[in-house]
């Protein structure tokens, strides 16, 4: 490591400093209140005791429980994220077909998840598919939105020179509609990332015999609030790798200055 | 390679339907090939317009403009212009050699100048214009009338038959503009590009140009054409003849009578 990257490694530290700090305050707060105000351990578990489980349980949960429900939210949002820039790509060339499939678009972001996804567990029983596709379903919109946006956000006179170059629709869409809509396309992919996750985990509380959704569904029958704060935990925590995960590539794929938008 | 002739014939031009802007009324202009063509008028007279509608980017509302036997539109589609804008009009994602190599990517088999060089051509160009030391930097860390000279060099990269220029020297420092100004005479002399090129210093149109074209604003319309005395290759050194002083101050008249012009029908 050079000297100039381990200044960056200590930089991004000392910044995350605060956030950290928000966090162990938290944890301070939650446990002097449980203990203070006596409430059932079976209804409000301490931060240590929900520290112990994780530490428990964690390990296996996972390496698979977790997995699955990754592997579900992570299929969903390429696929999710895939149809929609598809779909923008096509709305871009044909504004007629963007007339009359947006209004479908915004439809069907307002079907709620939650009611969808028992109709496909009875379509497919408790496999993957059903939280693939209720991944997808929710990722989709914040891509597409994004993407439509980023594709039309070129400036008249980047199009101008374009045109006095004589550059084809094609040349078009890569040297300049693509490369401008990509801080757009990123953008849509940072909140389609963290909504994969509970897309899976909301379709595995419909039928699935496997995921987190399902330990926190379980757990709640048997009103283990200890092992659902922890599957909680354990999957808000994978959510935030996968949104760095695509923050991290967005930090390659955007090298230019002034690239990224501001969140 | 020899230039390409213009003849722009009564083109008018109004923005907006019936009781729009008229930003151009009447224009009669014949640019022979190989000529250098400067266009001056007051802000929003209409100049950036007069290019957009030659280089077939905008259609004029009447009269009609013939590029060697061809309609704008084909001239443009033969690539047959190069455009530099009023603003540098870069990709920010480019760097400064990618966005002076970018006509080169985009014609691909179209550019006569490809060939294994092109990289080469693009990196003189780069330093013509003062920038050797940029090419790897992005349009983002270079300052305003660095970023000009990049579309400068990117509009020439490719050798087009005629140059339309839309202020380009605006954002430099005077040393530069004529460092610039005599680089640019360099090139149409080796090139014999036509240009068309507007700019808002009557020096600089004299410096540069065979003939002046002045326009008056709203609606535009030329006021004036002069022949400038002076025979090319030029030096800086014509700035200080007599007929020079005369010529500007005889333009720069005509400039503030259209401000007084413009002042009383203000007023009434
Ligand atoms: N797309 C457009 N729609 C409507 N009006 C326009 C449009 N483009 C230009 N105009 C109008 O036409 C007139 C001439 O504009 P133009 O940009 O050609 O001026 P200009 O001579 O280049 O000015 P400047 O020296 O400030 O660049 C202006 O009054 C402007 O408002
Ligand atoms: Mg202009």
């Amino acid at each position: 490591m050079s000297s100039r990257e381990r200044s960056r490694v200590v930089d991004a530290a000392l910044r995350s400093l605060p956030s950290l700090a928000v966090f162990v305050v938290g944890l301070v707060v939650w446990e002097v209140w449980v203990n203070v105000r006596d409430v059932p351990a079976y209804l409000y578990p301490s931060a240590s005791e929900v520290g112990s489980e994780l530490l428990a349980e964690g390990p296996s949960l996972a390496a698979d429980d977790l997995r699955w429900t990754m592997i579900e939210a992570v299929l969903g949002f390429l696929l999710g994220s895939f149809a929609a820039v598809l779909t923008a790509i096509v709305f871009v060339h044909a504004k007629f077909i963007e007339r009359v499939l947006f209004p479908w678009a915004i439809v069907l972001q307002t079907v709620p998840i939650v009611a969808v996804a028992p109709l496909l567990t009875i379509w497919f029983g408790f496999t993957l598919q059903p939280k693939v596709i209720i991944a997808a379903l929710i990722c989709f919109f914040p891509v597409l939105v994004n993407t439509t946006k980023g594709f039309r956000a070129i400036s008249s006179q980047a199009l101008e020179l374009m045109r006095i170059l004589s550059a084809t629709r094609w040349s078009i869409f890569w040297r300049l509609r693509v490369p401008s809509s990509l801080p757009y396309v990123f953008a849509g992919l940072k909140v389609a990332s963290t909504l994969s996750v509970i897309g899976a985990i909301v379709a595995e509380f419909t039928g699935a015999d496997r995921g987190i959704g399902f330990v926190i569904i379980q757990a709640s029958y048997r009103l283990d609030t200890r092992l659902m704060f922890a599957g909680i935990a354990l999957s808000s925590a994978a959510g935030v790798v996968f949104f760095n995960v695509i923050g991290a590539l967005e930090r390659l794929a955007l090298r230019w200055p002034d690239a990224r938008l501001e969140q | 390679m020899t230039g390409t002739g213009i003849a722009i014939d009564g083109v008018g031009m109004q923005f907006g339907g019936g009781q729009g802007v008229t930003a151009l009324d009447g224009i009669d202009l014949h640019i022979s090939a190989g000529e250098f063509v400067a266009l001056v008028g007051p802000s929003g007279c209409g100049k950036s317009t007069l290019l957009r509608i030659v280089s077939g980017l905008l259609e004029p509302t009447s009269g009609r403009v013939d590029v060697s036997g061809k309609t704008p539109d084909e001239a443009r589609r033969d690539v047959d212009f190069g455009f530099v804008f009023q603003q540098p009009t870069l990709f920010p994602w480019l760097r400064v050699l990618g966005n002076v190599l970018l006509p080169d990517r985009v014609l691909g088999r179209r550019n006569p100048n490809r060939g294994p060089h092109r990289e080469q051509v693009a990196r003189e160009l780069l330093r013509d214009v003062g920038l050797e030391r940029f090419e790897d930097h992005y349009p983002g860390q270079v300052s305003g009338g660095m970023r000009q000279r990049v579309a400068l060099a990117r509009a020439l990269s490719y050798d087009p038959k005629i140059l339309l220029m839309d202020e380009p020297f605006g954002a430099l420092d005077e040393f530069t503009r004529d460092r610039l100004n005599l680089q640019l005479l360099d090139v149409c002399n080796k090139t014999g590009s036509t240009v068309l090129f507007v700019t808002h210093s009557i020096q600089e149109a004299i410096f540069l140009a065979d003939r002046v074209v002045m326009l008056s604003s709203r609606p535009g319309r030329v006021t004036r054409i002069a022949e400038v005395p002076f025979r090319k290759p030029r030096g800086l050194e014509v700035r200080y003849e007599p007929e020079f002083a005369a010529l500007t101050g005889e333009l720069r008249g005509l400039l503030e009578v259209e401000d007084e012009v413009e002042l009383a029908r203000r007023q009434l």
